[in-house]
C-alpha cells in the first residue's frame, strides 16, 4: 500500500491475489464516507481492470468509524456484490465498531505473518468501558482506562492492563508470548487466558484496594498482588 | 413551540419482557398529566402492543405506515387519549412494513412529531437487530430499562454499547421489578450491583407490583387512574425527574419495612 491517494479513496487489487481488493481511504477528506466509497467503486470499474467483485479489505487508516458508518459502508458494498471481510485501522474505536458487526479487524502492518518471538512493545491506550459484546484487540500491549464488563473481551499480543474492573474475558500474549501478564485494579474476570493457558476467574470478593496481576508460573496462570513496577520495558 | 426543545427519548432494554412498553405507556400518561405535550411512538412494528396498554386499540384508523406513504396526514394517524388529551399515540404499521422501513423513515417520523410535541417517547423492540436500529435512529437520548437479573443486565450493557457508538446521550437507567425482600436476602442482584456494571445515572427504581398486570389487562396505565400503588408512584416520579425535578430515589430496604408496616396497619383496621 505505497499508493497514497491525494483526495479520493482507491481500490487496489490485493497482492495475495484471489480477486480481493483493498479499499484505501485518504488520510483526510471533506467528502462524506459513502460518497468517497461510491466514487472509488465507480472509478475502479471504469479503469476496467477486470470485474470488481468478491471480497474487499478496507484500509481505514486513522479514520474513526462508528457502527452506523461501517454498516452503511457494508450496505453500499453489498449493493455492488462486494463483501467487506477485513478492516485495517489504527483507531481503537473502529476496531470496536468492526467487532460489533462481526468483521475481522487488524492493526496496520500486522498483515505480515506475526512473529511469536517478540510482540510489538508499543502500547495502545483505549479510553472508555468495554461493554458486553465489544472486543478490543491490539498488536502490542493495551492499557484500558475503564472497565471490561461481563461479556466483553480484551486481547493483546503483549500485556493487558486495565485501569478499572476486569469482569469479562482477557487474553494476554494472544500470539504466544508466555511472559505476558494481565493487571487490573479489580481482577474478577469470567476467564483469563495467557498465551495458550486458560483459567477461570477467581470467585468471591476481591481484596479491597489492591490491584492484582496474573502471569504464567510453572505452566499455570497464577494471580498475585500486582507489583509496583511498569511491566513494559522500553 | 420551537422544535429544538423537543426531547426524543428511546425506551429500550435489549432483553424482552422487562417492561419497556409498560414504562412507555405509564411515562407518557404521567408526563401528559404534568402538562407536557407527549407523543408515544410504537417502534415495535413486529409485535406492537403499546396501543393495548393505553387502551387505544379500537380507535386506530391510520398508522405510521400511511403517514410515511403520504396517504394520510400525521394529525389523522395520531390517536389522542380520551382522558389525557396531552397524550397522543402514533401506532406502528403492519408487521410487513419492517422489510422496507429504514432509519431515515424513522427520523422523518420523529421530526414530524417534534413539531407538535414536547416529548417524543419511542418504544423500541427487544433485540439489537434492524428494528432496534431503526428506533435508535429516531432518538436523541435514551432510557434503558432492566431488571435485577444477570441476563437482563448483560443485554442492557450490550445495548448501552450500541447507543454509545451512535452518540445517543444522555442515557439513563430505570431498574424495574425490584423485589425488596429478595434483595434484602441477597437472592437478587442489589441495586449497586446493577449500577456498578452499567455505570449509568439511575432515573428510577420500580418495585414489583401486581397492580401492573391488572392495569395492563385493563388498558389503563397506573399513572392514569391516580392509583397510589408503589409502581404507579414510581412511574410518576420517573416523569418528574425527567422534567428536571429533584425527587429522591426510594431505598428498597426501607420500602420493605414501610410496605410491611402498611400491610400490618391494613390488617389491623380490617380485623378489629
Amino acid at each position: 500500500m505505497e499508493l497514497e491517494p491525494a483526495r479520493g479513496a482507491l481500490l487496489v487489487p490485493d497482492e495475495s491475489g484471489r480477486g480481493s481488493h483493498w479499499l484505501v481511504l485518504p488520510a483526510a477528506s471533506q467528502t462524506p464516507l459513502p460518497a468517497l466509497v461510491q466514487q472509488a467503486i465507480d472509478s475502479g470499474a471504469l479503469l476496467g481492470d477486470g470485474q470488481i467483485e468478491g471480497r474487499v479489505l478496507l484500509d481505514a487508516g486513522s479514520w474513526r468509524l462508528n457502527l452506523s458508518q461501517l454498516g452503511e459502508l457494508q450496505r453500499i458494498l453489498g449493493e455492488r456484490g462486494l463483501e467487506l471481510v477485513t478492516i485495517c485501522s489504527s483507531q481503537p474505536h473502529t476496531h470496536v465498531a468492526a467487532a460489533g458487526l462481526g468483521i475481522v479487524s487488524q492493526w496496520p502492518n500486522s498483515t505480515a505473518p506475526a512473529s511469536p518471538a517478540k510482540p510489538d512493545s508499543e502500547l495502545q491506550v483505549h479510553r472508555g468501558t468495554l461493554r458486553s459484546g465489544d472486543h478490543l484487540e491490539t498488536a502490542g500491549s493495551v492499557l484500558l482506562l475503564g472497565d471490561v464488563n461481563p461479556g466483553a473481551r480484551i486481547s493483546a499480543a503483549g500485556h493487558v492492563l486495565v485501569w478499572g474492573r476486569l469482569r469479562g474475558i482477557a487474553h494476554a500474549g494472544c500470539q504466544g508470548d508466555n511472559t505476558a501478564c494481565i493487571v487490573a485494579l479489580q481482577l474478577r474476570p469470567l476467564q483469563l487466558r495467557i498465551a495458550g493457558a486458560v483459567a477461570r476467574g477467581p470467585e468471591g470478593a476481591p481484596p479491597a484496594g489492591f490491584a492484582e496481576e496474573a502471569r504464567i508460573v510453572a505452566g499455570a496462570i497464577q494471580i498475585d498482588p500486582a507489583q509496583p513496577v511498569w511491566p513494559i520495558s522500553d | 413551540m420551537a422544535a429544538t426543545s423537543t426531547r426524543y427519548i428511546l425506551i429500550c432494554s435489549g432483553k424482552g419482557g422487562v417492561g419497556k412498553t409498560t414504562l412507555t405507556a405509564n411515562l407518557g400518561i404521567a408526563l401528559a398529566k404534568q402538562g407536557a405535550r407527549t407523543a408515544v411512538l410504537d417502534a415495535d412494528f413486529g409485535l406492537r402492543n403499546l396501543d393495548l396498554l393505553l387502551g387505544l386499540e379500537n380507535r386506530i384508523v391510520y398508522t405510521a405506515q400511511e403517514v410515511l406513504a403520504e396517504t394520510c396526514r400525521l394529525e389523522q394517524a395520531l390517536v389522542k387519549h380520551k382522558q389525557e388529551p396531552n397524550l397522543a399515540l402514533l401506532p406502528a404499521g403492519n408487521p410487513r412494513m419492517l422489510e422496507w422501513l429504514q432509519p431515515d423513515d424513522m427520523r422523518k417520523i420523529s421530526a414530524m412529531l417534534g413539531e407538535h410535541f414536547d416529548y417524543v417517547l419511542i418504544d423500541a423492540p427487544a433485540g439489537i437487530e434492524g428494528g432496534f436500529k431503526n428506533a435508535m435512529a429516531a432518538a436523541r437520548e435514551a432510557i434503558v430499562v432492566t431488571t435485577p437479573e444477570v441476563s437482563a443486565v448483560r443485554d442492557a450493557d450490550r445495548v448501552i454499547g450500541l447507543l454509545n457508538s451512535e452518540g445517543v446521550k444522555p442515557i439513563q437507567l430505570v431498574l424495574n421489578r425490584v423485589r425488596p425482600k429478595m434483595m434484602a436476602n441477597q437472592e437478587m442482584l442489589a441495586v449497586s450491583d446493577v449500577t456498578d456494571i452499567l455505570a449509568l445515572p439511575l432515573l428510577g427504581l420500580i418495585l414489583e407490583d401486581e397492580q401492573v398486570i391488572v392495569s395492563t389487562n385493563r388498558g389503563e396505565p397506573l399513572t392514569l387512574t391516580g392509583n397510589s400503588s408503589p409502581a404507579g408512584r414510581a412511574y410518576t416520579n420517573v416523569a418528574r425527574r425527567l422534567q428536571g425535578e429533584e425527587v429522591p430515589i426510594i431505598d428498597p430496604s426501607k420500602e420493605r419495612q414501610g410496605f410491611r408496616a402498611k400491610i400490618g396497619r391494613l390488617m389491623q383496621t380490617k380485623i378489629f
